[in-house]
């Protein structure tokens, strides 16, 4: 019998792991992936400060601590279903069955896709599965590739695969159509990508920042914007030009290309083939959340922190009893702000066990999160903070109509 | 040239890993101990890891962490195995899926 | 390859055109979208292409509220053997 059993090893469920270890709870953290860490393993930033955050020490770290704790992990173990038989969980797994009073979800983020004709060739990847490729297995996913989707994530990404020696011909965007729609529209991605101006030494995009704060001086940014693209980190970023098809006969072999207007639509004439051995596509993150799906937690469409989300509190607790959320399952945010939640996690579960005194702690570590929030150096949204009011929002609406067993 | 990163700018030189020695389609190559079958395959320049069940088209790594099970082949006779989440053993036999010999697409039209 | 010939969902290979053609001819929910054209019962469970049909569902086919959903997903959310389904394996 556990106390409480965790459904993910990144920075959330470690985090968790080690606050309720540290309360003295009997704590078990299920993952299906070979090391813990979680996406954190992947992450390899240098900060304002100049120092390096290295996702590999990171989770380490974490995991060491969790160890020394007496942290039971079951790492290769795919959870299938989750279940509640009176007041208790039964977890599900491939190899065996546990059974739990607390249980917290921890289980990330998927990577959303952006379908282009040829997209199922051998070498087209996610641009996470080229990272965890590189910087944790150290193997790169080829010698010379092409990136679909500008965004947040797939220019920290690229910088890295630089790092590593992979040579990246540039990024792209996926050309226009009825599922692309923002990802393929030159001002929507410049606006967006602005935000990771700060990690751009290219004076360029530094500039926009200031000078593009309203939407005429963006418009004029697009069309103005150098046919070649501009650099970051000396990689190309094209914002004017758009990948039509990846083609190979059995592999990639290269992508087409063509020059695109301001508004995204394609000016015939201007295809040119790149040749490739491998192709990223980078379509964000969201929130993957099929676990809670399985409890009947109720669920919010909220963009601003990348799609569906179990509807939770400040707290971390959803309205299931037992069952809480933390990290990315809750929304689209960096490893630190998911360490803060799975400290606020922790802190609830061993609030729910009976461990008292726990308030000061507990509000402290929801300042925290919110700190962490405000200082955090990528933001996956803009309005993640909205997004986190709108949530909020709706747990004190539907507790108007609903009780909730708190504690 | 070899796709290992053998030295990197911060993450250092590549720890010293045991060598091992796996089949993939009867043909046989070396990789290190515990680490993932899928990155120990793309060491070996392998890409195509199945051909899709009905139309026989050639399948790779898509996310590497066990999400969409594009990387399933055969480990050892048993099949579906994801090799990303595999950590490769020495002595492992692993094989392709391919395309079935009854398409079920063509078992459902003709129902119809 | 056009882009109508593109493949949305990998597993099952449904194309662009054919999700687009069933949701208008049936102005299909996302659900109905799926049962349709197979699309996200593959293998992977539509862990890849959700939110595509989703998308695809919302935009021609009938799919609108947002708010306060209860997502619809099943067990097993992996793929499992029948031997680990308590089978002679254990």
């Amino acid at each position: 019998m556990n106390n409480v059993i965790i459904i993910g090893s990144g920075p959330a469920g470690l985090t968790a792991a080690i606050t309720c270890a540290q309360k003295g709870l009997e704590v078990s953290v299920i993952d299906e992936y070979m090391k813990p860490g979680g996406r954190l393993l992947g992450q390899l930033y240098e900060q304002p400060d100049g120092s390096w955050w290295n996702g590999i020490n990171e989770s380490k770290k974490l995991f060491q601590q969790a160890v020394n704790l007496g942290v039971q992990f079951y790492l290769e173990t795919p959870v299938f279903n989750i279940e509640k038989k009176d007041s208790l969980w039964v977890v599900y797994t491939d190899k065996e069955t546990f059974q739990t009073t607390n249980l917290l979800l921890a289980t990330g983020a998927a990577e959303a896709p952006v379908p282009i004709p040829g997209w199922t060739l051998p070498g087209v990847m996610s641009i996470g599965a080229a990272q965890i490729m590189t910087n944790v297995h150290r193997v790169k996913p080829g010698n010379r590739g092409l990136i679909i989707g500008i965004n947040v994530l797939s220019s920290a990404i690229a910088m890295e695969l630089k790092l590593a020696g992979v040579d990246i011909a540039c990024l792209a965007l996926p050309k226009n159509n009825q599922i692309t729609h923002e990802s393929a529209h030159p001002k929507k991605v410049l606006d967006s990508l602005l935000h990771v101006a700060h990690m751009a030494p290219s004076t360029f995009v530094k500039l926009g920042s200031k000078l593009m704060k309203n939407n005429f001086m963006k418009e004029l940014g697009v069309t103005f914007y150098p046919r070649n693209g501009v650099k970051m980190w000396d990689i190309p970023i094209q914002l004017k030009k758009a990948v039509i098809e990846i083609y190979g006969e059995q592999e990639v072999e290269g992508v087409t290309i063509a020059s695109i207007s301001s508004k995204g639509e394609v000016i015939e004439g201007s295809e040119e083939n790149i040749a490739v051995d491998f192709v990223c596509i980078a379509g964000g993150l969201y929130p993957l959340a099929e676990l809670a799906a399985l409890t009947g937690c109720p669920f919010h469409y909220i963009e601003e922190l990348g799609g569906y989300v179990p509807l939770h509190n400040e707290q971390m607790m959803t309205p299931v009893e037992g069952l809480f959320v933390a990290g990315n399952i809750t929304g689209i945010e960096g490893a630190k702000v998911a360490a803060a939640q799975g400290k606020i996690a922790g802190l609830s579960i061993a609030k729910r066990s009976g461990k008292h005194q726990l308030d000061e702690d507990l509000k402290d570590a929801v300042q925290q999160g919110a700190d962490t929030r405000k200082n955090a150096y990528i933001q996956f949204h803009p309005e993640v903070d909205s997004g986190r009011r709108r949530i909020q929002e709706e747990w004190e609406e539907y507790l108007v109509n609903n009780t909730v067993q708190f504690f | 040239m070899t796709l290992r990163v053998t030295d990197h700018p911060i993450l250092g030189k590549l720890e010293k890993k045991k060598a091992v020695t796996f089949t993939f389609n009867d043909k046989q190559y070396t990789g290190y101990e515990d680490e993932s079958l899928a990155a120990a395959l793309l060491a070996n320049e392998i890409r195509t890891l199945r051909h899709h069940e009905e139309s026989g088209s050639s399948r790779g790594i898509y996310c590497n962490i066990g999400h969409c099970f594009e990387c399933r082949v055969s480990i050892n006779g048993k099949q579906g195995v994801r090799a990303c989440l595999t950590p490769l053993k020495g002595n492992m036999i692993v094989e392709s899926h391919g395309k079935l010999p009854t398409p079920v697409r063509d078992w459902r039209s003709s129902d119809e | 390859m056009r882009e109508s010939e593109m493949i949305i969902c990998r597993c099952e290979e449904v194309t662009y055109q054919e999700l687009l053609d069933t949701a208008i001819t049936y102005s299909c929910s996302a659900r109905e979208l799926k049962l349709r054209t197979r699309a996200g019962m593959g293998y992977c469970g539509g862990r890849t292409c959700r939110s595509i049909v989703d998308q695809v569902a919302k935009q021609v086919g009938s799919e609108q509220s947002k708010k306060n959903i209860s997502l619809k997903y099943q067990a097993p959310i992996r793929p499992v053997n029948f031997v680990d389904l308590g089978g002679e394996g254990k």
